[in-house]
């Protein structure tokens, strides 16, 4: 028998703080001058896309690492990671059409971005319904390791996809060559508080989703090991006889 | 080693796809021309997106919209828009408009505002009872 999985509480109380901080500092921050409140919406929707390529970026380490070891501990990581990646992006996605009504007049439009971050949505959806087509944990890690490879090519694209078109979207405001484009000190401090706090909110989600895994496989585990009546059980192979 | 090929050749090949599609749709990627762009190809039927910065002190308006001129800091295209300018629309801000080109009007019936990736808080204090102006200045 396998030790017991250690439930831990500490993630939840990480989440909430680190929530609470950027919440407060999101709010007391100043209205944009030509946006006014809407600016909000960017402390949110520019953590979420942040967390969306970290976790897309850690689901390919997570892949490449099985590939190589087939070391089931980084299949696991790797598929937690796709689906808080999921989560975020489908977050940005959201937040990024309800900033862009009022901002550009409408909900979506099919610039280089946001095209290539609709596809990279639903590609990383595919890599989580690819782990449903199997009940074999290592045809489930190896069919999925691929696509985690292969997925993350979309992760540059989607980054760069402002930098290398002409696109409605607006180019990074914070990683610029020539320094920040937000010069209000408080937005800016929110902007970055906001980012390392959805960072620990990942950490934290991580380590629950890993945890819950491990708590699966214990069940299966178990469920496996009740013995059950077969169906032919009673009847014996005939003896033949020595000849 | 023989392993190895199993997925060097597969990912081999989805990178070239994707790279032969990135090349062969780059053009189709870009969202706008610029009004340089504009006046060096001269008229088309077809319908394009134009994109820059509003030219301040050109904004007029219509009975059926508004015209404006577009600049990139090179060249300027005369826009003619019918329809309701959006909220944020006004005197230098980034748009983009979607319509015809004839040579030497823009006729426009779809607009968007482009916002920049800056974000300040310098111009004045922003007042939550008007948080798209306060009326007058919208031209």
């Amino acid at each position: 028998m396998e030790p017991q999985v250690r439930i831990r509480r500490w993630p939840w109380v990480v989440i909430a703080l680190s929530l609470a901080v950027a919440f407060t500092l999101s709010m007391i921050s100043p209205a944009d001058s030509v946006q006014g409140d809407l600016v909000r919406i960017m402390y949110v929707h520019v953590p979420s896309a942040w967390l969306a390529y970290t976790a897309f970026f850690v689901t390919f380490v997570g892949s490449v690492a099985y590939l190589v070891t087939k070391n089931l501990k980084w299949d696991r990581i790797a598929a937690a990671s796709a689906e808080i990646g999921v989560y975020f992006t489908g977050l940005a996605l959201s937040l990024g059409m309800i900033w862009a009504k009022p901002t550009w007049g409408v909900w979506w439009t099919w610039d280089a971005r946001l095209t290539f971050t609709f596809i990279m949505f639903f590609v990383y959806l595919g890599y989580l319904a690819l782990r449903r087509t199997t009940d074999d944990p290592i045809a489930r890690a190896s069919r999925s390791s691929v696509l985690g490879v292969l997925g993350a090519i979309q992760i540059p694209l989607v980054h760069f996809s402002v930098v290398w078109w002409r696109t409605l979207h607006q180019p990074p405001s914070l990683i610029k060559p020539d320094g920040p484009a937000i010069q209000d000190p408080l937005m800016l401090t929110a902007l970055i508080i906001g980012v390392i706090a959805f960072t620990v909110v990942y950490v934290a989600l991580m380590v629950k989703r890993i945890e819950l895994i491990h708590l699966d496989e214990r069940r299966l585990q178990i469920e496996q090991s009740i013995e059950r009546p077969v169906a032919g059980e009673a009847v014996t192979a005939p003896e033949l006889g020595a000849t | 080693m023989k392993r190895y090929w199993k997925f060097i050749v597969p990912a081999g090949v989805v990178v070239v796809v994707i790279a032969v599609l990135v090349v062969s749709l780059s053009s189709s990627l870009v969202y706008f021309n610029t009004p340089t762009e504009l006046t060096e190809q001269g008229p088309t039927d077809a319908r394009l997106r134009l994109g820059g910065q509003v030219v301040p002190g050109t904004v007029a308006d219509t009975t059926t919209g508004v015209t404006f001129e577009v600049t990139d800091g090179r060249e300027t295209v005369d826009v003619v828009y019918v329809g309701a300018p959006q909220q944020l629309f006004q005197e230098g801000i980034g748009v983009v408009v979607e319509g015809t080109w004839d040579g030497s009007l823009f006729h426009s019936d779809t607009m968007l505002v482009k916002h920049d990736e800056t974000y300040s808080t310098d111009e004045g204090t922003y007042d939550p009872e008007h948080p798209f102006g306060d009326g007058s200045d919208q031209a």
